[in-house]
């Protein structure tokens, strides 16, 4: 069995180096002595190990403020589409409706939806009523985009809860809002916590709509602004790719820390194909 | 905008029992409604009024000047005879078919061939190989492009100096991939299938795991070899999957717009404009919206039939929604 597995073992081993190395030389290349970046033959271990890129992404320019705006962006949408999107879950799960069955469709169809064709009309919509560089009309186009995959998650763990759950809690005395905080709440948190990643992430990551939404330096968010930085002398590329690493940070260790549910959560997923 | 499309179902979904089985009275009637109200507004604003607005914008001459007088004179179906017209949409609608093809052909063999990888390796192989792929899902795809210029850099990028060392293409020190449209397309399709190949090759994976084992040791007993297992066993079952997959990925790669705008705007004089970035170009750059709208709406429709097949296909499977 080992000798069996060695060879497939060596080319795991080797896909590995190759998938993972652009993530590495990202850290590499911010990690180095910025004297060191531009070589021409590249060093593929950065050492000493030198924080001075990072360090010139942080100062140059109100970094933090960019950092401010993107959260400030992201958690928004996050918490609008979490009280949006859990009613229409419940609705959808509990209630028997007339329109449920379209609304299930229509939620699968607006997924369909190109950001990069309704981009053009909803920034005439928002330059009509002079809302363009109006960061709330980011966030509620970010919140309705991620919409119809929240709404989708919740519903099944909605209907994965037991009814009578519920009835026993009001049975007991809770109000219907009551057997909600104290039932379902706490039984939604695992979907709660997974939808709110994704929509935290589909925020944060965003480059189309922020670039055409806003047009002050004062309200771009870290990716517009990445693309657009430069210091005084041009492109400092150790800069550049230090700021590209402090961005990308937060995802990968998410990313990271649900890595197995991640992996597993997509074998339910495959099974309905 | 975002690549998980599919929730993961964490139940076997019954149809509900109903609260108006519970308790029947007028209140209970228009709960449902006042609980997805929100949604459905949402909808309305940023998805489907926008979406008459773009149908009706594409029948308009709407110009810089009417940005400000906001007023536009109808033009019927000009826009289309003039966008298809022009051989420039064609070249555009060409290379994207090109980028497609190519993106999601490497997505889908390279996926597989990781796919069967993970299924073959050991427990410790396994976990480093995944980790690395989710890491590479988790890049955003901004910083993703920001390393591909950064990788592909004419005098410092590493990979030139990697391909010089190989002494295989000649020297590539100071090669300028940006400067030629076939090569700057190949550091696109490359960034995209690298991008997604995580998704397609965890997918497969998941997938791969659910086909039971005594499937495949009959078919070593009726002696075939690893191929026709692949191509007899693996493929078939996979087949609903595979579809899926070719769908969401066509879709995803024909809007795909960062990663061409962040590295190359489109150029070198147009030669890696796709539909998405012609789209965009259009009305942002030419200020020509309803030009720019035109394009949306036939690339929406090109993709609409890709669509339909998806959302058949995913109900045809979800019992809940019946």
């Amino acid at each position: 069995m080992r000798r069996k597995r060695a060879v497939p073992n060596t080319i795991a081993v080797l896909v590995s180096l190759v998938v993972i190395f652009p993530v590495y030389w990202m850290f590499a290349t911010a990690l180095k002595q910025p004297g060191k970046i531009l070589s021409a033959t590249p060093e593929f271990v950065p050492w000493p190990l030198s924080l001075d890129n990072f360090r010139t992404a942080l100062t140059h320019g109100p970094f933090l403020h960019y950092v401010r705006n993107s959260l400030l962006v992201s958690v928004s949408t996050v918490l609008i589409a979490l009280v949006v999107a859990l009613g229409a879950s419940i609705a959808l799960a509990r209630f028997r409706f007339i329109g449920r069955r379209a609304f299930l469709v229509g939620l699968v169809l607006v997924q369909m939806v190109p950001g990069s064709a309704m981009v053009i009309p909803l920034y005439l919509m928002l330059r009509s009523v002079g809302a363009i560089d109006f960061v709330p009309g980011l966030i509620i186009t970010y919140m309705t985009f991620v919409l119809p995959f929240t709404i989708w998650t919740l519903r099944g763990f909605v209907a994965g809860i037991p009814l009578e759950l519920e009835e026993a809690a009001m049975v007991d005395g809770c109000g219907r809002f009551g057997a909600f905080w104290h039932i379902q709440l706490p039984l939604l948190a695992p979907g709660i916590v997974a939808t709110s990643i994704f929509a935290f992430i589909s925020a944060w990551d965003d480059y189309l709509f922020a670039y055409v939404f806003l047009k002050s330096q004062n309200n771009y968010t870290l990716p517009v602004w990445l693309v657009s930085f430069q210091t005084s002398d041009g492109i400092d590329n150790g800069a550049t790719i230090a700021a590209s690493a402090i961005f990308s940070l937060p995802v990968l260790i998410v990313f990271l820390l649900i890595q197995r549910r991640l992996v597993g959560g997509m074998t339910a997923g495959a099974v309905k194909g | 905008m975002t690549s998980l499309t599919q929730a993961p179902e964490t139940t076997p979904v019954t149809p509900p029992r109903t609260h108006q089985a519970v308790r029947g009275n007028r209140l209970a009637r228009f709960t449902p409604y006042g609980l997805i109200g929100p949604a459905l507004i949402a909808f309305a604003a940023v998805l489907g009024y926008p979406i008459v607005r773009l149908i009706w914008l594409s029948l308009q001459d709407f110009g810089p000047r009417s940005l400000f007088t906001g007023e536009a004179p109808f033009v019927g179906l000009d826009n289309f005879s003039r966008v298809l017209g022009d051989s420039d949409f064609w070249f555009t609608l060409l290379r994207t078919l090109i980028v497609s093809v190519a993106c999601v052909s490497g997505l889908m063999v390279i996926g597989f061939l990781l796919a069967s990888l993970l299924m073959q390796v050991s427990a410790w192989a396994r976990v480093m190989l995944s980790v690395c792929l989710v890491l590479v899902w988790a890049m955003p795809m901004v910083s993703a492009t920001m390393i591909w210029r950064w990788l592909f850099e004419p005098q410092y990028g590493v990979l030139n100096w990697v391909i010089t060392q190989l002494k295989v293409f000649g020297d590539f020190s100071a090669h300028d991939w940006f400067s030629s449209p076939s090569q700057a397309l190949f550091l696109i399709i490359a960034l995209i299938v690298w991008k997604g190949l995580p998704f397609v090759a965890l997918t497969l994976y998941a997938a791969m795991g659910q086909i039971p084992g005594d499937l495949y040791e009959a078919a070593a007993l009726d002696g075939a070899g690893r191929w026709n297992v692949a191509r007899n066993v693996t493929m078939p079952i996979l087949a609903p999957v595979l579809a899926v997959l070719v769908l969401l990925e066509v879709i995803w790669s024909v809007n795909s717009f960062t990663p061409i705008w962040v590295l190359t705007q489109g150029g070198p004089d147009g030669g890696t404009t796709t539909l998405g970035v012609y789209s965009y170009l259009e009305a942002f750059t030419r200020n020509d919206y309803s030009g720019g709208a035109a394009i949306a709406i036939i690339t929406v429709l090109l993709l609409a039939v890709l669509s339909v097949l998806y959302v058949r296909r995913l109900f045809a499977q979800d019992e809940a929604i019946a």
